[in-house]
């Protein structure tokens, strides 16, 4: 099988995992909170029904906000093309490494703060605001997580940092490493609007950021907006596995290590998914002012991490 | 193997001198310095196993039993007494106190190469953390309000000190650690009083209020 | 190469010439603006041509100026590369000039900005030409000169005078650091480049850290690192927004280029001091200026702090490569040198566009003001959409070139961590973790620039009947925007030619360590790559197979133009729209420590009641530290010393005459004495 195939059919896994991991995550926290909740496959039907739905658009919104879901859309399907989801000798390895995926996804932040703006409402500038400090605050972490990761393997390049682990699984438990996951761990909490920093199924004007963001859009825009938010938990959730216990990627690209593959990032996807759910269960939302603490924090164990790599070598 | 687990383990004792930095309120400090006392215990017996000597076994054994459970009990009682005010903001504020943490654990890198680059023993990569955590310990010390989190602090720098010995020289004689336990708890004593004498003139334990005996 | 050099010089004094005498119509305008065009054509030529070449270009001209040793010219990669920058920036501002500059039509201060926009691409052009020690600090004053005159075009603001006093006295400053720095490298002799370089080798340590010191500062003040970087906000909303541009763009660089020059070049490098110096210097910059840059409300002066984030950034790169040379990683050295100049080429292009969009902003609205701004983009979709792609550039995302200089500097620092030294691996760590959280920022702060600029609904009428600019300044931003996207495509064609000119700098043979395979860039061991092309394509085939796709599947309703929801509410305001204050306000808070803001509410009540509020007035500032700590203790202590020696300007006569016999007995006394000896 061609390698170069091998792109689209991550990008095509991703599109259909992704609202099925939020969905999943919805059904653990009802579960967990005692109630009945919706059946896991939901999310699915709500966008079917948005793209079917008719499309309002603000008088005062302009090009922008129609082109913005688009980008935001664009940004995290090529993402999705870019990480080590299903195989690690990626095709597109040598256009992107980790820099390039944390920055594409800043790229699609971007145009969703100013698709905020542009309608001229309160929450929409509140929204874009709040995403941006939380946004611009988990930069450095995410960049020392990554040169923590990168500096043991002399490179930032996502295949290489996932064959590293394959190939001496001793150091998956080195503390750096496991630093680092608990790092990036915080700043996924912050980079997809979860518990403690933002709640997903909020709309109290007080207590939301990406749903602020995204109050004017309707019909096919918001689906594809919500579905890229899928797909950027998808790929922290990914990232999070297949960076720090990548057993289970195919390292040869024949249908049967594929397949294989795919099972484990489910898997995989769901244990993440597991705790994300007792944590967002367990923990209330914080004030925005108290989010810099957890970014701080998220930051010193970054900084920990690096400090290990430094003393193990 | 050995390097690992000891800079593991000095990562979570650090890291428990780190979440007093990070969390507010008096119970969830003693929890910290609890979590930091279990894993500097179980640091100390996995050296003991790597180096056969029983004598750590031991220690941690008394560690765990004096600052894992004795202490902690004895501050949650002192915190019943007197914790029933407000939860006072430290001088420096929690993201700032996080980031110079971190700054104190890179001078604590620097300053202690040349010392790990002298010793030939596998644990000696945790050390420049067991620095990082006497100096996290100070500066919590200089910058927290409430006494009794000042107590903690001053504990965190024993238990510091203790993990710089256990992997700087894989232990040291029983004598001496004895001695050093009864230090602390003479020390504490001490504190207990202190503590107490403070509650009872200014009905707080506000270290702040040892200005007015100026006056 | 003789005749480009040459028409370039004939390009800017024509265009210089032709301002002056050609009156104070269109007709000048053009003509000047035109001639500045080819010159810059010409420069950009020339610099091109020595880059594709390898060969460099000299000229001596020891007949001018003779008396003081005369004029030598030299273009070797370095300059070239600086050449090229200001090429890039000078044709764009010069068209934009032409347009912008309409509404000095028939006044006497279009003669002089004309004649002075000239004198100043020329002299800056010539800097990184010259060769030797007259020359250059001849076309150095001269450029600080020209656009210390363009800075007071508009003198009669008050702003602009104060602006003008503050530049002229750093670049004073400046001036005599240099000067210093130049005058202690040992003159006996010609004092070509060559030569000084010859006579830096035995110069001892302890001349040559304080001719270093004295050029970071008299350079650092140049491209507004800091603390010295207190004109540059001042400066840059004071100047017509085609000379901040032009100085943005260009001018800082050359503060680079100079510092290069003496310290690498000239110095050789040295110990690994110099390079944590220039770290330092350029971390802080990096983090204060995006700092200062978020709370400012004026659109310029906003660019005008984001482009001392962007030196301190350029600073990181070229203080990275000092330190790396000192440590012996010569790749890793070139490579972060390599990195810092292709920074600096693409900040060039991207301020230069932003610069021009705040200046069609002010020229269609009178403001600069963001709060009074807004819904630009209806009025202006030229300007916006270019305004958005310089943005995005400047934020450092993906695909465009702001991110691959970020790319590539990241990736030049990370070597840092694997030194031997503990100082320097936690230095670079903190660099690394201060130049992410600069790009953080950056993209915040620009998301406020251009969306509370140009979306959502005009905050005021001036606004609300904004137009588009004329189709030469329309042309000069395109110039640049294309530049951009020029830059991010051919990268892998630019970064080699980089490494090239970066690596006999540092001590290695020339053609560099290898930064590219294929169509992608690749860090000099070959371990990390990326290809902003093929992102670029990635992202533009997902987003139309996107767009076909929703296309053909999704409800065929037509979309419905409604009022905005907002939760619910009835009716939608300017009033309650975000302000760019407002915007900025959680990071206010959260940088609170280093902001130290003071806010100040006046309530006026209703006569009659207190439960009605007539007006609300809110007025907010941020501590300004260098201003207040540095800047006005020195400068009150200098006044008090003049005040003092003012005492011997006591306006008589005598007093005069007295001073002349005293001056003369104390010289012959002085003979007298040495000549007895």
């Amino acid at each position: 099988m061609s390698p170069w195939l091998l792109a689209p059919m991550q990008g095509a896994v991703a599109l259909m995992l992704a609202p099925g991991l939020v969905g999943a995550i919805r059904w653990m926290k009802a579960r967990l909170q005692s109630r009945e909740g919706s059946p896991p496959w939901q999310p699915y039907l709500e966008l079917r029904k948005l793209f079917a739905k008719e499309v309002v658009v603000s008088s005062n919104a302009s090009w922008l906000f129609r082109a913005a879901p688009f980008i935001v859309f664009g940004s995290a399907v090529t993402v999705t093309l870019l990480v080590p989801l299903l195989a690690v000798p990626l095709p597109l390895g040598g256009a992107g490494d980790l820099l390039v995926v944390v920055y594409l996804l800043l790229l699609g932040t971007f145009f969703l703060a100013l698709a905020g703006l542009d309608p001229g409402s309160p929450f929409g500038g509140m929204g874009a605001s709040r995403e941006m400090t939380v946004a611009a605050l988990a930069e450095p972490t995410m960049a020392l997580a990554i040169f923590a990761l990168a500096w043991g393997v002399g490179s930032t390049n996502l295949g290489q940092i996932a064959s590293r682990t394959l190939s001496t699984p001793s150091e998956a438990l080195a503390p750096g490493h496991v630093l680092a996951f608990a790092a990036i761990f915080l700043v996924t909490l912050a980079e997809t609007g979860r518990l403690p920093v933002d709640n997903p199924s909020t709309h109290l004007e007080l207590t939301m950021i990406h749903e602020a963001m995204i109050l004017e859009y309707s019909g096919r825009y918001l689906a594809l907006i919500e579905w890229a938010a899928a797909l950027k938990l998808l790929v922290f959730f990914s990232l999070l596995g297949n960076l720090f216990a990548p057993w289970g990627v195919a390292s040869v690209i024949t249908p049967g290590a594929l397949l294989w593959a795919a099972v484990t990032l489910a898997l995989k996807l769901l244990a993440l998914g597991g705790v994300i759910a007792l944590v967002e269960t367990h923990i209330a939302k914080l004030r925005l002012f108290r989010v810099p603490e957890l970014l701080s924090a998220s930051f010193i164990l970054a900084l920990l991490a690096v400090t290990a790599s430094f003393l193990l070598r | 193997m050995v390097s690992q687990l000891s800079v593991g383990g000095s990562t979570l004792v650090l890291l428990g001198g780190l979440m007093m930095l990070w969390r507010r309120g008096v119970a969830a400090h003693i929890g910290a310095f609890t979590f930091q006392s279990v894993a500097l215990a179980a640091t100390m017996a996995m050296v003991g196993w790597f180096a056969g000597d029983w004598q750590l076994w031991a220690v941690a054994a008394a560690l765990l039993l004096v600052k894992g459970i004795g202490i902690p009990l004895l501050l949650k009682r002192m915190e019943r007494r007197f914790g029933s005010e407000r939860e006072l903001e430290p001088y420096v504020n929690t993201a700032t106190s996080l980031l110079i943490g971190g700054l104190l654990v890179l001078l604590a890198y620097i300053v202690t190469a040349p010392l790990v680059s002298v010793s030939r023993l596998p644990t000696r990569t945790g050390m420049p953390l067991a620095i990082g955590l006497v100096f996290v310990s100070l500066f919590i010390i200089i910058s927290r309000k409430k006494a009794l989190t000042q107590v903690l602090g001053f504990l965190m720098l024993e238990n510091g000190i203790a993990l710089l010995a256990v992997l700087g020289t894989h232990g040291i004689p029983i004598i001496v650690e004895i001695g050093v336990f009864l230090d602390v708890a003479l020390g504490f004593i001490v504190m207990q009083v202190f503590v107490y004498q403070i509650h009872e003139t200014f009905e707080s334990i506000d270290v702040e209020q040892l200005n007015r005996l100026r006056e | 190469m003789r005749a480009l050099f040459f028409l370039m010089v004939t390009g800017y004094a024509t265009g210089a010439a032709v301002a002056l005498g050609l009156g104070t119509g269109p007709l000048a305008r053009w003509a000047s603006g035109l001639a500045a065009v080819v010159g810059a054509a010409a420069g950009l030529g020339l610099a091109a041509g020595v880059c594709m070449a390898g060969t460099g270009f000299s000229l001596a001209a020891p007949d001018l100026l003779a008396s003081a040793g005369g004029l030598a010219f030299r273009l070797d990669g370095l300059g070239a590369v600086f050449l090229a920058l200001t090429s890039l920036v000078a044709a764009p501002s010069a068209l934009y000039g032409v347009g912008y500059s309409r509404a000095l039509d028939g006044r006497p201060a279009q003669r002089q900005a004309g004649f002075m926009l000239n004198l100043f691409m020329l002299s800056m052009s010539l800097v990184p030409l010259a060769d030797g020690t007259l020359t250059f600090l001849l076309f150095w004053e001269g450029m600080s000169l020209a656009s210390y005159f363009l800075v007071m075009t508009e003198a009669d603001r008050p702003e602009v005078s104060e602006a003008g006093q503050w530049y002229l006295g750093m670049t004073q400053l400046g001036f005599a650091c240099l000067l210093g720095a130049f005058l202690l490298l040992p003159a006996g002799g010609p004092t070509t480049f060559v030569h000084l370089r010859a006579a830096a080798a035995v110069l001892p340590t302890g001349t040559r850290d304080l001719v270093f010191v004295l050029a970071v500062i008299g350079f650092g003040a140049k491209a507004g690192l800091i603390p010295l970087h207190v004109w540059l906000p001042r400066a840059h909303p004071a100047a017509p927004s085609h000379v901040s541009a032009l100085m943005s763009g260009a001018m800082i660089k050359m503060g680079v280029y100079g510092l290069l020059r003496i310290g690498l070049d000239v110095l050789g490098g040295g110990p690994a001091w110099w390079g944590a110096l220039v770290i330092g210097l350029g971390a802080l910059s990096a983090v204060l200026g995006v700092l200062y840059a978020l709370t400012e409300d004026d659109l310029k002066r906003l660019l005008a702090y984001s482009s001392v984030e962007n030196v301190g950034v350029i600073a990181l790169g070229v203080g990275a490569a000092f330190l790396f040379q000192s440590l012996q990683m010569l790749p890793a050295a070139a490579f972060a040198l390599a990195a810092a100049l292709f920074h600096a080429v693409n900040h060039a292009a991207f301020k230069g566009l932003l610069f021009m969009g705040a200046g069609a902003v002010l020229h269609a609205t009178g403001t600069r003001n963001m709060n009074r701004l807004g819904g630009l983009i209806r009025g202006m979709p030229w300007t916006a959409a270019l305004f958005l792609l310089g943005s995005v550039a400047i934020a450092g995302l993906p695909p465009l070139n702001g991110f691959v200089s970020e790319w590539l500097l990241f990736q030049a620092l990370l070597p840092g961590i694997g030194a031997s030294s503990p100082l320097v691996a936690v230095l670079m760590v903190l660099a690394l973790g201060m130049l992410a959280l600069t790009a953080g920022l950056a993209a915040a702060c620009f998301v406020k620039a251009f969306g509370i600029t140009f979306l959502a609904i005009p905050r005021s009428p001036e606004a609300a009947a904004a137009h588009e600019t004329a189709w030469s300044m329309r042309t000069g931003m395109t110039m640049l925007a294309g530049a951009c996207l020029f830059l991010s495509a051919a990268s892998f064609a630019i970064l080699p030619r980089l490494s090239a000119v970066a690596a006999p700098l540092v001590g290695l043979p020339a053609p560099g360590p290898v930064l590219r395979a294929g169509l992608t860039l690749q860090t000099p061991d070959g371990l990390a790559q990326m290809s902003p092309g093929i992102v670029a394509a990635s992202l533009g085939l997902v987003v139309l197979v996107a767009w076909v796709a929703v296309k053909r599947f999704a409800s065929r309703r037509p979309l419905r133009v409604g009022e905005t929801w907002g939760c619910g509410r009835v009716v939608q305001t300017p009033r309650m729209e975000y302000t760019s204050t407002a915007f900025a306000e959680p990071l206010r808070r959260i940088f609170a420590e280093f902001y130290r803001p003071t806010e100040d509410v006046s309530i006026d009540f209703h006569p009659d009641s207190r439960y009605f509020v007539q007006s609300i007035s809110y007025r907010s500032a941020i501590l300004p530290w260098f201003e207040r700590y540095l800047y006005a203790p020195v400068i009150a202590r200098i006044r008090l010393w003049s005040e003092r020696v003012l005492t011997l300007q006591s306006g008589s006569v005598h007093a005069y005459l007295a001073y002349l016999v005293a001056a003369l007995v104390l010289l012959l006394g002085w003979l007298v004495v040495t000549g007895q000896r």
